[in-house]
Formats: C-alpha cells, sequence, structure tokens
C-alpha cells in the first residue's frame, strides 16, 4: 500500500473510538449523589479480617459483616445480630438468638451453624476468644437461630469478647466460607452487613468498592458506633487509594473525593483555609505509639537493653514527628493506657517522666552485653505513623551507639516480616513500630499480653504481666479492675514489654456536603450522607 | 589598491563607482586564552562552570553546609526558610540546605561512577563485538534484550533483588546503561574496521590488540566522551525517581531524590522541601547536558547526527 | 518485502528470550524465601516444604524456566504473592489508564515537537533556534515528578482549570478522560517533547540543505508546504526512530506521573510491587512493557517502507 492509504486509515480508525466514546451525562449526574469517595488508611491488600490484623481490613470488613455484639460509643457491648441472650445462673452456659430476617449477600438466611462456624474460626485467632476456647465445653447450634455455648468455668466478659472493636472482630460469615483454615485467607467475600463488596470492580492498590445491600434488616435502634441500627444514606461506596498526601489533600479540596479517614498534621491548616472542607479529631480515645522489641534475641532480649530504650527516648521527639506543632494533639505517655479512660494509670512510669539520660542508657546497654551486633528494624515506609517513628527510632539507636540495619519497607512487608522467628541476619528482626487505636489499650489488648510463644509478635514471656492480666479478669468490681491494671502497667513497664512512644490524636478531614460522620476508633459509614 | 598597470584617477562620468569590495584579508580579532575559548564554544563553557561549581559544593559540603545534615530535632520541624536555616527545615527537623548540599555528594557521586562504570564496561563489550565477529550476534542479541527493558523498570528491577544503598543504585543504573554505550562504541567500530588505514595495518601484521589499541580506541573517546555526559545526566534523574517511588538510596541518606520523596507530601504547604532540591537537580543536569552538548560540537560536528 | 517482515519478526524472538531469562532469574536470585512468604504468617515448616514442592521451586533452573516460558505464552503471568490474584488480572485491570496517558501523550508530544523541530531548523542560528533547542534542554533537565507537582499546583490548584488527580475511563466520556489526563501527559510528554524536537531539527538540517530542496522552492513551492510536507516527509526516518526509542522513555515516565497524579494504572502497580518485593508482579510487568518496546520498534521498522520508498528489502 502507499504511504496516502495508510495515513487515511489509521486516522479513520481513531475518529471511530474517539466518537464511540461519547455517553450520556444526565445518567452519571444522578449516581454522583449517592456515591461516597472514601481515602483510607493504607491499601486494603487482603480482606480477611480474621487472618489479619490490619486496622485497614477491620474497617472494611465492618461494612461487609455483621457481629453478633457492638462496642457503642460508651465501649459497652450491645446486642447486633442476637435478638436475646441467657445466662444460666451458674455462669457457664451461654444461649444466643439470633434476630429473625437476616440475610448474607448471596441470598442465604443467616443460620446459627454459620455463627457457630465463624466463632470457631475467630476464637482460634484472638486472645479473648482463645481463652473463652480453653474453657469451653461445647459450642453448637441448637436450631436455624440458637445456639448455645457452655463453659466449664464462668467467663463474664463473653459479651465484650463478642463484641469488641478490637483486632480480630468477631464477624459473623457463611459456615462454608468460616470453614477456611484460620491461618489461611478465605477466598470469598461474602458477608451480612449492610453494605456488599463488588469484587469484580476491585483494584487491589487502587480501589476497593461497596454498593449497599438492600436486604439488610438494620436494628430500629440509633446507631452508635458498631451497636445499633446500621442505616446506610448511600448506595455505592468506593475506597480509593491515595499513598501520596499531597495528591489526596488536593483531591479533597478539589471535591474529588468526599471523606479521607487520616490527613497528616501537616496539610490540616491547608485544608481548613478550604472553604468545603471540614477537619475534626478522628478519635477522642486516639492512638499509642509502639516501639515493639524482639524479646527472643539480643540485644532486646535482655530487660537491661529494653530498659535503656525506655531511659533514653523522648516521647517529645517521637511525637513531635508525628503530629507536629500543635501540643494539644498528643500526650507524653507513662504506660500503656488510654488517658482519659478509667482505667489509666502512671504507675511505674518515671522511667518515661524527666529528662533523658543517654550516659545511662549507654551505662545499661553495656551491661547487658550488647557488642555492636546488627539491630535489624523494620520500619514501613508507606505509612505515615510508622516512618517518621521509625526515622526518629534510628537516630535514637545510633546516638545509643548501637549499629541499625535500617530494613526501609512497606508496610505489608511489615505485616509479613514481622510474624518471622527466626534469627534477626537471617531474615528475622528485632524491632518495628506500629500503634495501637486507644480504644484497644486495656487488659484485654493482644499486645499487652506476654505469654511467651502465644504471644503477639515479640513473643515477651513475663510471668508477673500474665497474672495481673488474669487479675484483671477476675476482678469483680472497678476498683479491682483499676488495682490489677496498676499493678499490670508496673509489670510491663518494669519487664519493657514494649516501649510506648507516645498518646497521639488524629484528625479526618471531610466535604461540607457530607453530613453524618461521627468521631470513633474506626470510620462508621452508616449514617452518613451526602447532598449534591 | 596595489600595484595596477595604470592608475584609474576616478570613474568617467555617467558611471557610478562600483562598491568597495570587502577586506577579506584584513586580520581576525583572535580572542586568546580561556576567555576566547569560553566564547567560542558557550555550551562547554556554561556547562563546565556549572559542574565544576557543583563538584566544589560536593567537596566542600562539610565546610559550606551550617549544620548537621541528619542531625533530628522535632521541635523545630517544617520551619519557613530563614536566617538559621536557609532553606528551611524539614518534617525532622532537619536542615534542608545542608541536606541539600550533602545530597551533591551522592547525586553526583552517582552520576560520574555511572558515567564511568558503564563507559568501561560499554568500551569493552563493544569493542569486542566490533572486532570478534562470532561474538557480535550474541552479544548484540543481549544488549537488545536489556535494551528493551525501559531503563527505569531495569533499575527497579534490579533493586527488587536487594536492598537500598548507593552502591546498589549504581550497580542497577549501570547495567541499564551500558547497551547503549556498547552499542556506539560497536558502531564506531564497525565503521572504522573499513578504513583503509586499518586494512593496511592488518596487511602489515599488527596483531589485533595493537590495532585496537592503536588505531580504534583513540577515535572512540570522541563520541565516548559526549555520551558518558548524557549517561553522567540520565543516571542522577533515574537516581532520583529511584529514591523517590522508594526504591534508591536508603532513607538515612540525604540525595536530591530522597529529600524530595520525604517532602512531597507537605509540597503543597511547605513547596521548598521539593523545590530546592528540584532545582540543584535541574540544573546540575542540565549543565551536564550543556557540557555533552558542546563537547559533541565541538570535538565532532559528524557526531551531531549519530547522537 | 515479505520475507523481510518475517525475518524482522524472527529477529525479535531472541530479543524477547534474553529479556525473558533475565526476568525469570529475578525471582531465582531474589533473596527470601517465596514459599515461606506465601505460607503466611503461622504457617509450619511442613506446610513451607509442601508449598515448596508445589511451586516446583526444588528443581533446576532450566526446567523451572522452560515450564515459566510455556506458562507465559499460555497468557500466565504467574500469581502475585500479597494478594493471591493473578498477575494477568492485575494488569488487565490496570492497562487501559496507562495506555490511555501513553497515547494521549504520544499524540501531544508528538504534535508540539515535530513543529517546534521544523521551525528550529528554518531558523536555524537565530533566536527562535536558540530559545527552542533551551527549552528542549529544560525539558530534559527538570525531572518529570517536578514538572507535574509545578503543573498541578498552577493549572489544578490556583487557577482550577483542570482536575488535580485521578482518571476517568473512557467509556464515561470524552472530555472527563482528556481532562484528566492533560496534565499527566504534558508533564510526562516534557522530556519526550525535548528528545522529538532535538532530533527533529538535526534531520531536518540535513534534509534542507539537500539540492532537491533548492530545486523545489525553485520551482515555486511555498514554504509552509516546502518545510512541512517535502522536508519531513525526507527526515521522517530518524524522527520516527526516535518517537519509537522514546517509548522506553514513556514507560519509564508513567510510573513517577501515575503516582503523582494518582492514576490507578500499571505504573502504580508497579511501585507498590517494588515496596512490597512482589516479584511474580514485577516479572510481569517488565515482561509486558519489553514485548510492547519490541512490538513498537518492530510496527516502527515496518513503517519505514512506508515512510521511505527507497528503503526496499
Amino acid at each position: 500500500m502507499d504511504r496516502r492509504t495508510f495515513l487515511k486509515s489509521a486516522a479513520g480508525a481513531g475518529t471511530l473510538t474517539a466518537v464511540g466514546g461519547l455517553s450520556t451525562p444526565a445518567i452519571s449526574q444522578r449516581v454522583t449523589a449517592r456515591v461516597l469517595r472514601f481515602v483510607p488508611q493504607a491499601d486494603l491488600a487482603n480482606f480477611d479480617p480474621i487472618w489479619g490484623t490490619q486496622y485497614v481490613v477491620r474497617n472494611a470488613a465492618a461494612m461487609v459483616w455483621d457481629t453478633l455484639y457492638g462496642f457503642d460509643e460508651n465501649l459497652a457491648p450491645r446486642r447486633q445480630m442476637v435478638e436475646a441472650e441467657e445466662v444460666s445462673t451458674d455462669g457457664l452456659t451461654w444461649t444466643f438468638r439470633l434476630r429473625s430476617g437476616l440475610k448474607f449477600h448471596d441470598g442465604e438466611p443467616v443460620l446459627a451453624k454459620d455463627a457457630v462456624a465463624s466463632l470457631n474460626r475467630w476464637a482460634a485467632r484472638d486472645t479473648l476468644g482463645l481463652m473463652i476456647k480453653a474453657l469451653q465445653d461445647e459450642l453448637v447450634a441448637v436450631d436455624d437461630r440458637t445456639f448455645r455455648w457452655v463453659l466449664k468455668k464462668p467467663f463474664p466478659k463473653m459479651l465484650l469478647a463478642l463484641g469488641k472493636n478490637s483486632t480480630p472482630v468477631c464477624f459473623i460469615m457463611p459456615a462454608r466460607i468460616a470453614a477456611t483454615d484460620p491461618f489461611r485467607q478465605i477466598g470469598e467475600y461474602i458477608g451480612s452487613g449492610p453494605m456488599r463488596f463488588v469484587r469484580d470492580e476491585w483494584v487491589p492498590g487502587g480501589r476497593a468498592v461497596f454498593e449497599r445491600f438492600t436486604d439488610y434488616i438494620p436494628r430500629q435502634e440509633p446507631s452508635s458506633w458498631l451497636a445499633g441500627g446500621k442505616q446506610m444514606q448511600v448506595d455505592r461506596i468506593e475506597w480509593i487509594i491515595m499513598p501520596d498526601a499531597g495528591t489526596a489533600s488536593a483531591a479533597l479540596q478539589n471535591g474529588e473525593i468526599d471523606w479521607w479517614e487520616n490527613p497528616i498534621t501537616d496539610v490540616v491548616p491547608l485544608l481548613r483555609k478550604s472553604r468545603n472542607v471540614m477537619v475534626d479529631i478522628a478519635d477522642p480515645l486516639g492512638n499509642i505509639g509502639v516501639f515493639r522489641m524482639n524479646h527472643l534475641y539480643p540485644p532486646f532480649s535482655d530487660v537491661r537493653a529494653r530498659r535503656a530504650i525506655l531511659t533514653a527516648m523522648s516521647q517529645e521527639d517521637y511525637m513531635r514527628a508525628l503530629v507536629g506543632d500543635d501540643t494539644t494533639l498528643w500526650k507524653p505517655l507513662p504506660g500503656f493506657f488510654t488517658p482519659g479512660t478509667p482505667l489509666y494509670t502512671e504507675e511505674g512510669g518515671e522511667i518515661l517522666q524527666g529528662p533523658r539520660n543517654l550516659d545511662a542508657a549507654r551505662k545499661l546497654l553495656a551491661q547487658s552485653g550488647y557488642a555492636g551486633q546488627p539491630v535489624t528494624c523494620l520500619i514501613g515506609q508507606d505509612q505515615p505513623i510508622t516512618k517518621p517513628q521509625g526515622d526518629i527510632t534510628v537516630d535514637l539507636l545510633k546516638r545509643l551507639g548501637m549499629n541499625v540495619d535500617f530494613a526501609a519497607i512497606d508496610w505489608g512487608t511489615v505485616g509479613a516480616r514481622r510474624a518471622v522467628k527466626t534469627p534477626p541476619g537471617q531474615g528475622g528482626w528485632q524491632m518495628f513500630h506500629t500503634w495501637f487505636a486507644g480504644a484497644d489499650c486495656n487488659a484485654t489488648h493482644f499486645g499487652i499480653r506476654a505469654n511467651g510463644d502465644k504471644a503477639w509478635f515479640g513473643w515477651p514471656d513475663v510471668p508477673e504481666v500474665e497474672a495481673q492480666v488474669a487479675a484483671w479478669f477476675e476482678a469483680k468490681t472497678l476498683d479491682e479492675e483499676k488495682a490489677a491494671t496498676r499493678r499490670l502497667n508496673k509489670a510491663a513497664l518494669e519487664s519493657v514489654v514494649y516501649a510506648p512512644t507516645g498518646f497521639f490524636l488524629q484528625y479526618q478531614a471531610w466535604r461540607k456536603n457530607v453530613t453524618g460522620i461521627v468521631k470513633g476508633p474506626l470510620p462508621f459509614f452508616w449514617g452518613v450522607s451526602k447532598t449534591v | 589598491m596595489t600595484d595596477l598597470p595604470v592608475a584609474i584617477a576616478s570613474p568617467p562620468i555617467g558611471f557610478a563607482a562600483a562598491p568597495e569590495p570587502p577586506d577579506l584579508l584584513a586580520p581576525v580579532k583572535l580572542r586568546r586564552g580561556l576567555a576566547g575559548f569560553a566564547w567560542r564554544h558557550p555550551a562547554i563553557a556554561i556547562g563546565g562552570a556549572l559542574v565544576l561549581a557543583m563538584v566544589f559544593v560536593a567537596v566542600f559540603a562539610p565546610y559550606l553546609a551550617t549544620l548537621d545534615p541528619t542531625a533530628i530535632a522535632p521541635a523545630r520541624r517544617t520551619r519557613e526558610p530563614s536566617a538559621a536555616f536557609w532553606f528551611g527545615t524539614d518534617m525532622l527537623g532537619r536542615d534542608v540546605y545542608s541536606r541539600v548540599l550533602y545530597g551533591t555528594r551522592v547525586s553526583l557521586t552517582v552520576g560520574f561512577a555511572v558515567a564511568i562504570l558503564a563507559s568501561l564496561a560499554g568500551l569493552a563489550i563493544g569493542l569486542v563485538a566490533g572486532t570478534i565477529r562470532w561474538a557480535d550476534g550474541i552479544i548484540m542479541r543481549v544488549m537488545d534484550g536489556l535494551m528493551s527493558i525501559p531503563p527505569i523498570l531495569l533499575a527497579v528491577a534490579l533493586m527488587a533483588l536487594t536492598r537500598g544503598s548507593v552502591g546498589n543504585v549504581v550497580v542497577a543504573i549501570t547495567i541499564a546503561e551500558i547497551p547503549r554505550v556498547s552499542r556506539l562504541v560497536r558502531s564506531v567500530v564497525l565503521s572504522l574496521r573499513e578504513q583503509p588505514y586499518v586494512d593496511a595495518a592488518v596487511v602489515a601484521g599488527t596483531r589485533t590488540p595493537m590495532i585496537i589499541l592503536r588505531h580504534i580506541l583513540p577515535n572512540t573517546l570522541a563520541p565516548m566522551s559526549v555520551q558518558a555526559t548524557y549517561v553522567f545526566a540520565s543516571a542522577m534523574i533515574i537516581e532520583a525517581i529511584l529514591s523517590f517511588i522508594g526504591a534508591g538510596t536508603p532513607p538515612n541518606v540525604p540525595s536530591w531524590g530522597n529529600i524530595m520523596a520525604e517532602g512531597r507530601a507537605l509540597w503543597q504547604v511547605k513547596p521548598y522541601i521539593v523545590f530546592f532540591p528540584a532545582f540543584f537537580l535541574s540544573l546540575t543536569v542540565l549543565a551536564v547536558n550543556l557540557l555533552g552538548d558542546g563537547l559533541r560540537d565541538a570535538l565532532d560536528p559528524r557526531l551531531a547526527k549519530r547522537l | 518485502m515479505l520475507t523481510y517482515v518475517i525475518r524482522r519478526v524472527l529477529a525479535t524472538i531472541p530479543v524477547m528470550a534474553v529479556v525473558a531469562l533475565f526476568v525469570f532469574s529475578l525471582l531465582y536470585i531474589a533473596p527470601g524465601d517465596p514459599a515461606a512468604v506465601i505460607a503466611g504468617d503461622q504457617a509450619t515448616p511442613a506446610d513451607v516444604e509442601r508449598i515448596r514442592q508445589s511451586l516446583g521451586l526444588d528443581r533446576p533452573f532450566l526446567i523451572r524456566f522452560g515450564e515459566w516460558c510455556w506458562q507465559i505464552l499460555h497468557g500466565d503471568l504467574g500469581t502475585s504473592i500479597f494478594t493471591n490474584l493473578p498477575v494477568a488480572n492485575l494488569i488487565a485491570q490496570r492497562i487501559e489508564p496507562t495506555l490511555s496517558l501513553m497515547a494521549v501523550t504520544l499524540v501531544f508530544a508528538v504534535c508540539i515537537a515535530v513543529p517546534m523541530g521544523v521551525v528550529a531548523a528554518w531558523k536555524v542560528g537565530t533566536w527562535i533556534d536558540r530559545a527552542i533547542m533551551a527549552f528542549a534542554v529544560l525539558g530534559f533537565s527538570v525531572p518529570v515528578f517536578v514538572v507535574g507537582y509545578l503543573l498541578a499546583y498552577i493549572f489544578a490548584l490556583q487557577l482550577d482549570w483542570l482536575p488535580v488527580q485521578g482518571y476517568s475511563p473512557l467509556s464515561n466520556g470524552l472530555w472527563p478522560w482528556l481532562k484528566h489526563l492533560i496534565l499527566p501527559a504534558v508533564a510526562l510528554g516534557s522530556v519526550y517533547i525535548a528528545l522529538i524536537a532535538r532530533i527533529t531539527r538535526a534531520a531536518m538540517l540535513e534534509v534542507l540543505q539537500q539540492d532537491y530542496m533548492r530545486t523545489a522552492r525553485a520551482k515555486g513551492m511555498g514554504q509552509t508546504d516546502l518545510l512541512f510536507v517535502h522536508a519531513l516527509k525526507n527526515a521522517a526516518v530518524p524522527i520516527v526512530t526516535v518517537i519509537g526509542i522514546g517509548i522506553a522513555l514513556l514507560i519509564g515516565g508513567a510510573v513517577v506521573t501515575e503516582t503523582v497524579f494518582a492514576i490507578p494504572g500499571v505504573g502504580r502497580l508497579t511501585v507498590d510491587a517494588i515496596l512490597r518485593r512482589d516479584y511474580p508482579v514485577i516479572q510481569g510487568i517488565v515482561l509486558l512493557f519489553s514485548f510492547v518496546y519490541v512490538l513498537v520498534n518492530l510496527v516502527i521498522d515496518l513503517l519505514y517502507t512506508v515512510l521511505d520508498p527507497r528503503i526496499r528489502y
């Protein structure tokens, strides 16, 4: 062919595709008012809330799966899927009756056997669940809507365990999905929650889409965190992953997204100046920064090295690096429990208070026998909470004279590597950074437990801490709980289960035309509506 | 008007005088020395001067810097440029000015190292491919294969195998740049092989290594040095991009790419953290490109076609 | 002609083989144990061994390479370690934004750079020429993400003419699609424009000196016709060559541009995969893009015969 024909045919093909692309604007307009675009704290790389303990997975799961009970804004468990429960007088038999009309997203009704299977899977991975399982006599479905849990000893905190919002949350899945091994990920995402997960439109790293489940029957009470009626006011929720805070901030100002879960504090002044954006504290119960050490291998296998860290670290440095100059956003934290809650205590926290003493820290480190071996630090670079903490830590360790092996990896890989118990130098680790939601930090939390091999990553083994946790569980009054918590705090600080880097608050930001956003430990999508 | 046999006093009436012929033999005003060189080759002059300035900054960074570039001080984070902090502070309170100065070291080191290593390796490979015929096919297929992989992706893939460090970045970028240099050297060698004086040397019994050393090698130096400057510039940009996406030099090493990567979350409120290293990087790359262009024009105008 | 086409196509096979070998070796020499990573947090050593055998990680290199090539030819690019989804699916989900970005950038860059180069060659030596060439060198020197942020700041935030981020599929309308791609295309295209403009100028300079140009002018051809039709046609070969080679720049630059403008394309996928050391994804992307690049250059080689009738094979 000659050149002219060639070029003409190419041009022709081009115009055809262009014309074919025009669509009717009217349809798109009708949809936007019922679509909520949300920027989450991290990518939804996997979606199994029992297998993975990342908060972002839990937050998305709260839309797709429902729970038997749910914490309300006073951290008290209230009925959600359960219509009524009964405890025998000896406290050993718990009978639960599900509400009628509950359906899964595939149309199947929610049956008691689904609840039983889900409870089994959850209990295998959850601290409280494991405790209940240890006492279990039988867990069985009595009929389609009733199931019974018989224990050998009373467990008064049963409803708290079933309704808590700390990971893993006790989500109810269809029995066939819950039959998956708790140490493997599930392959289907079918739940009975108010939103369906639209798997076809899921782009890991880019977008996750949820659509309203029309057959969901909310409770008739007003909603309060995970309790009450979950009335959805929008038809479609799009989670748009934006790793670049600058882009997210610009998108929020331009109206291209509606709600940003955690804007970094530095851009908040800019957002406040924008006429169409509202900014407020996301969760008054805040977060606690965590410097988690590996108790299995040196240097942190020796308590003196761990206390050296506490002696030298400056919580102010960590907190300023995290949230900037606004002092209302952070507090020093001489312990492991959330300021503002009844169980807050500072007992034993003197080591974290007062001027920092690097010389004493270096002496302690030398006493522990540290001889210059590399200290592997797993620092998630793409997480706005772990990266600044990591930078401060590397600087701190260097000033203490330690040989730092800085593993600057992504948050997902931190999750994979921290589970590995091999020695450092063979793929293991000696410290990593993370954070715990303030709402989670009490004696039931996995972070404070020190039962060796079964403990959370870091595997601390401190009998005294475990004894105080047990004491808390046996406490019958608030005063007893407080006493147990005080002793727990002291023991945990003396043995340094982990090093708290401070207490801090975070913001959330949304467009003015979005209403119904409440403060809480996770973003609650029910009750949120959007005007055009 | 010199030695005409008949003196023509003035033109006859009615004829216009012919215009004065231009003074073809008037002496050209020679500008000598460095100033003259700069006048004739402005690209080399400007580019070279800027590169030298950057080298100076890199070498004397400890003396030019006002503060320790790695000193963290969260109490004074994200301060605007001021008398105390000429370029402001970043989100950990480090002085951006000092970090940018030290960043010059990393970026220039990466640039130089890659340029030199890629040139040496490319030279060796190109020479072998050009002179040893049976090796030519295989080598060029391998080089073509490597060249098919976009350089950033190649560097990214190589960095995925190891942890971030300046050395690994240099190796990764070098591997990405070698194919182009080797192609160039090979094409020069191939064209030189046809030259009569090379034929004559072969006939005279000169052995191949000697031919390479005396005839071929000197002729490759000109195009290679021009290509080396382009490799230098490209290496600096690739390093910046690698650091920007988190696959380059480790975060505790101040390189321009790193400083920009860390500052990018704040670019709307504190644009200076991104702006200053960006300016330095652009200026240096510009200077190196100018140098390369000037060298190319000065050394051999025919190179303009090939490069 | 046909034999030339066949020969050229066959010549790409060894090139792709080299790429495939390199890409496969990535997983082979990568540190860490892929079986352990896939097995997950709480797996026992027996589980890991089971997975290792099912993945065939204990067999010799060549056999594994052969099997992997066989899989590739059937369209199976492996499975992502982190999301357990097939790599081919992950890429397919995100290929449209990246292709759109590259296409728009290509068209935009060629439409701007070629006339720039032509004008520079026409007015060689004047300030216009110097200005254009200075502009081109600037395009080379300022990194893509800096240009991107500057453009976003000025046009999206300050002037609010264009969106600051995101991608709108073509099925949602032509103008939204284009609107979201303008700023990224300009940022990505800056280097490409510089490259094409320079080569266009160089090629045009050579052509303009030829005798046939003078003949055409003497025959009374107009200036525009002379430059853009007569001269450009003859200069087309090196220009088209560099357009093809520059696609590699586009692919690399797309990675950064997609990060800056939050375009959910394959470039972003690459960045996420590298941070997580998700080797199957990295492998799949490198393989795919290299293949595209080889294909594009093959097409360009074949285009030569159309552009320049003197080139006959």
